[in-house]
């Protein structure tokens, strides 16, 4: 039976990759939370190969906005979009890396792709998918896996 | 010699490889990285990152280690890619070391010291 990692692998791996980068503190990233609303931003990794699916990383604006001025080190007002996707797209790479290697293999992950607003991944579902709240703005992390594959 | 696609990653690798006393050099790809060689970079080690445009990491590996005269240079896999198939590739490649990300400043000084490049 093919292990899909759950919710709260995924959570696990974030809050990893979260301390290592940004806060230094494990309780920085809270589950809970009411999704993110329309003014977000998204990162995406793909797989292909013996699992074909996507990892997403969405947050709104003023987290990303956090997050690029952590990685950075910069004043939050300092950044700019293209701090942002670099930021964003590192980690959703950083996260998706992690859930790939708890998923059958070997798969090929992609670069990854930021987008201001939401992300459409064709022909996917949504297969795992967590709610945080990072500095008071949530964060959510999902795993998708190609529909026929998913069958 | 730092080889990552993502800047900020640039920036965060090369704050600690100069918090442990070493020069840095930075490259966005494999093949800028191969030009800064080709140019007379001649770095004691490459943190080699797997995924990016124009020549990944494993190329990189490849290209380098087709080359007598960049025989010295230690490489090092800093990367998301974790699976043991992918790890065995890149040390079968050449790579001397493989760091997966998310990574702690100690977990590279551990590696390079590991990799007899920083002496505790």
């Amino acid at each position: 039976m093919t292990y899909i990692p759950s919710a709260d692998d995924l959570e696990v791996i974030t809050r990893e990759v979260w301390t290592s980068f940004l806060d230094g503190d494990p309780g920085g990233l809270l589950p809970g939370g009411d999704g993110v609303g329309a003014e977000r931003v998204t990162g995406c990794v793909h797989l292909s190969g013996a699992y074909t699916g996507s990892i997403v990383l969405q947050c709104s604006a003023p987290a990303a906005r956090d997050a690029a001025a952590a990685l950075f080190s910069m004043q939050p007002g300092d950044v700019t979009s293209t701090e942002i996707i670099d930021a964003i797209g590192e980690l959703a790479n950083m996260v998706g890396g992690n859930v790939k290697s708890m998923l059958p293999g070997p798969s090929t992950l992609s670069l990854p792709a930021v987008v201001h607003g939401q992300l459409a991944v064709p022909g996917a579902q949504v297969v795992r998918e967590v709610t945080l709240v990072w500095r008071n703005e949530p964060l959510v992390v999902s795993l998708w896996q190609q529909a026929a594959q998913a069958a | 010699m730092v080889i990552d696609d993502s800047s900020a990653m640039r920036l965060i690798l090369g704050r600690i490889m100069r918090g442990l006393g070493f020069d840095v050099v930075e490259a966005p790809n494999g093949a800028e990285a191969i030009a800064r060689l080709e140019s007379g970079s001649m770095p004691e080690i490459a943190l080699v990152d797997w995924n990016m445009p124009v020549m990944d990491g494993l190329a990189f590996v490849n290209a380098v280690r087709k080359e007598e005269k960049w025989r010295q240079i230690t490489l090092m896999m800093v990367t998301t890619e974790s699976e043991q198939s992918q790890i065995v590739r890149a040390l079968a490649a050449g790579a001397h070391e493989y760091v997966i990300k998310p990574f702690t400043p100690d977990a590279i000084a551990d590696k390079l010291a590991l990799l007899g490049v920083l002496a505790y």
